[in-house]
């Protein structure tokens, strides 16, 4: 069997789901397989240097791919796939991922199975788990034959981030592949951090779809304001332009590992729990007990949101006055 | 400009999700359906682009509750509505939904495309992408910002760390939609009752096949690893247990002045 690896590289750094999903080639891997990583960049490092657990490489190497779009990559990923003819094809749930992904799987005529977490590999036959519904739901599914499988960040362990030998990198021409590009780049808008950097903050109190509408998340800002905390919301709440932005958590807001996370009314989408569930302390409330947030937190409670949010403050007034 | 919405009606996210004991698929009887959270980004991205560029919105909605979501759509401001009939398997497959929506925007020389990015039931695949390689047009996924610029759409994509990514690209199109360029409007009561008597178009489709090289879909609910320990069941248990972890841990607010 042969596994071609989509790896991704941002800002000169080989992103770490291209270590995670080597280690998921690998963990369905026989000795007699071949794994084959994929590297689309401006640069052959920072990839070459970290992706020594694949057993060969093939690098698009160009100087408009810094940050390659999705369209981009597609195209690339198609030439490779169509010239490398391997039985699986690994890509990130990640924003250019998701684009990639399916348009390879329609125009190669493959099967995809998206949100994987889990593969296990039994005579010709490969398992797959992936979750559903926001986390709350594991499919099982049977993969007998070639496919794409959209990876979820943080489903598997890194892969050892070891040298690949020069001598095993091939590289491919992408010049044609970028020929009538029909979507530009303009700018990339880096998130401005002059009033918080979630990614730096020590304390987080996070609101989720529970917090019900803005007058919910008045009710927390004495609270975070007790704590020192800077307050953060998931997707949802920053949808409904009940927080800014720059203040979302998750795969596509800030990535955060604060010493304590408070996740008020969040459920722990798979997307949420990619920017969080590093933290040192994480402590859930939420009144569904099946929400998936419990998984990564260290403490939780299933009380009301807003009684709690309401008898904590008051407790710690009550220790404050008392200093 | 010729815009098309899709519509989705899928499990609300925050409901209960029971699974049937064979494990072949949710018990849809303890189901709550409504417009993916997604899709209404995308019907709001739609009609926002019609405004600034003239033209019409055609809403195409699939799923139990779907009439609904097209007189919500009406009142928002679409022009047309149309309801696809056939089924799309135990999970709404967007693979086999976007054969449907190719061809219906083939027929009506549609410019655009607009959807939600996902849905938490696109096991085997997201929609705009799908689309977008099915017409060999250019496709974004998990847009927060479009714009209609001197005849080329400029479209903002989150790329995760709150990075940003504007591009330019031009008609036709397929768009993914995270988060519309500004929050869903509101529909007052007597808009929708208008919208109520707004004809429906219906267009059937064959029924969704699966691949023969992906068997056997088996549904079973997430069991906590480990769901750490539980804090109390009153509010008051909660909140002492809560400010006692944070005191031994120095992580009270009080503590650190």
């Amino acid at each position: 069997m042969k596994i071609l690896v989509c790896t991704e590289t941002r800002s000169g750094q080989l992103d770490s789901v291209s270590l995670e999903m080597l280690s998921a080639a690998r963990s369905v891997a026989r000795s007699d397989d071949e794994i084959v990583a994929l590297v689309v960049g401006d640069a052959i490092e920072p990839a070459a240097g970290r992706i020594g657990s694949a057993d060969r490489a093939v690098a698009a190497i160009d100087g408009t791919l810094d940050l390659p779009t999705a369209e981009a990559y597609a195209r690339i990923a198609l030439e490779v796939v169509e010239a490398e003819a391997p039985d699986l094809v690994l890509v990130a749930y990640s924003s250019v991922g998701l684009d990639v992904a399916p348009d390879l799987a329609l125009r190669c005529g493959l099967p995809l199975v998206s949100y994987v977490v889990s593969l296990t590999r039994a005579e010709s036959r490969l398992s797959v788990v992936s979750q559903l519904y926001g986390g709350k739901v594991l499919a099982s599914v049977d993969v007998d034959g070639r496919a794409v499988l959209m990876i979820n960040p943080g489903a598997f362990p890194e892969a050892p981030a070891g040298a690949i030998d020069a001598q095993a990198i091939i590289i491919h021409d992408p010049s044609a592949s970028l020929r009538g590009l029909k979507i530009e780049l303009l700018e990339e808008v880096l998130p401005d951090l002059a009033d918080v950097d979630l990614a730096v903050a020590e304390r987080i109190v996070c609101v989720g779809r529970g917090i019900g509408d803005e007058n919910g998340i008045e009710l927390v800002r004495p609270l975070a304001a007790l704590l020192k905390a800077d307050i953060a919301g998931s997707r949802p709440v920053v949808d409904n332009g009940w927080l800014p932005k720059i203040r979302q958590v998750g795969k596509s807001g800030r990535k955060v590992k604060p010493k304590l996370y408070l996740a008020l009314g969040v459920s722990g989408a798979p997307e949420h729990l990619e920017g969080m569930s590093r933290s040192d302390l994480i402590i859930a409330v939420n009144i569904d007990p099946k929400a998936p947030i419990f998984g990564v937190a260290h403490y939780g409670a299933t009380c009301d949101l807003f009684d709690l949010i309401g008898a904590l403050t008051e407790r710690l007034q009550t220790e404050q006055a008392q200093c | 400009m010729n815009i098309l919405a899709v519509l989705r009606m899928t499990p609300d996210p925050a409901g209960e999700f029971e699974v049937r004991e064979d494990g072949s698929g949710l018990d849809r009887e303890w189901v709550d359906f409504q417009l993916s959270d997604f899709d209404e980004q995308a019907l709001e991205e739609a009609i926002l682009l019609k405004e600034a560029s003239g033209g019409r919105v055609t809403a195409i909605a699939i799923g139990e509750g779907a009439n609904r979501a097209l007189q919500m759509a009406v009142a928002r401001g679409a022009d047309e509505a149309v309801l696809i009939e056939g089924e799309p398997g135990e999970l709404l497959s967007s693979r086999w939904l976007a054969e449907a929506v190719v061809a219906l925007a083939r027929e009506r020389g549609t410019d655009v495309i607009l959807s939600g990015v996902q849905t938490g039931e696109d096991l085997f695949g997201q929609f705009a992408p799908y689309a977008g390689a099915m017409l060999d047009w250019p496709h974004v996924s998990g847009t927060s910002r479009i714009a209609w610029v001197s005849g080329a759409l400029h479209v903002a994509q989150e790329r995760g760390g709150g990075v940003t990514a504007n591009y330019r690209v031009g008609l036709p199109v397929v768009l993914g939609v995270q988060t519309a360029t500004k929050v869903p409007r509101y529909v007052s009561g007597s808009k929708l009752r208008e919208a109520s008597k707004t004809s429906i178009a219906r267009v059937s489709v064959s029924d969704f096949v699966p691949s023969p090289s992906v068997r056997t879909l088996h549904l079973k609910p997430l069991v906590q690893a480990g769901g750490g320990e539980s804090l109390g069941d009153t509010a008051e248990q909660v909140a002492d247990r809560i400010a006692t972890i944070l005191a031994e841990r120095g992580l009270t607010g009080v503590r650190l002045v």
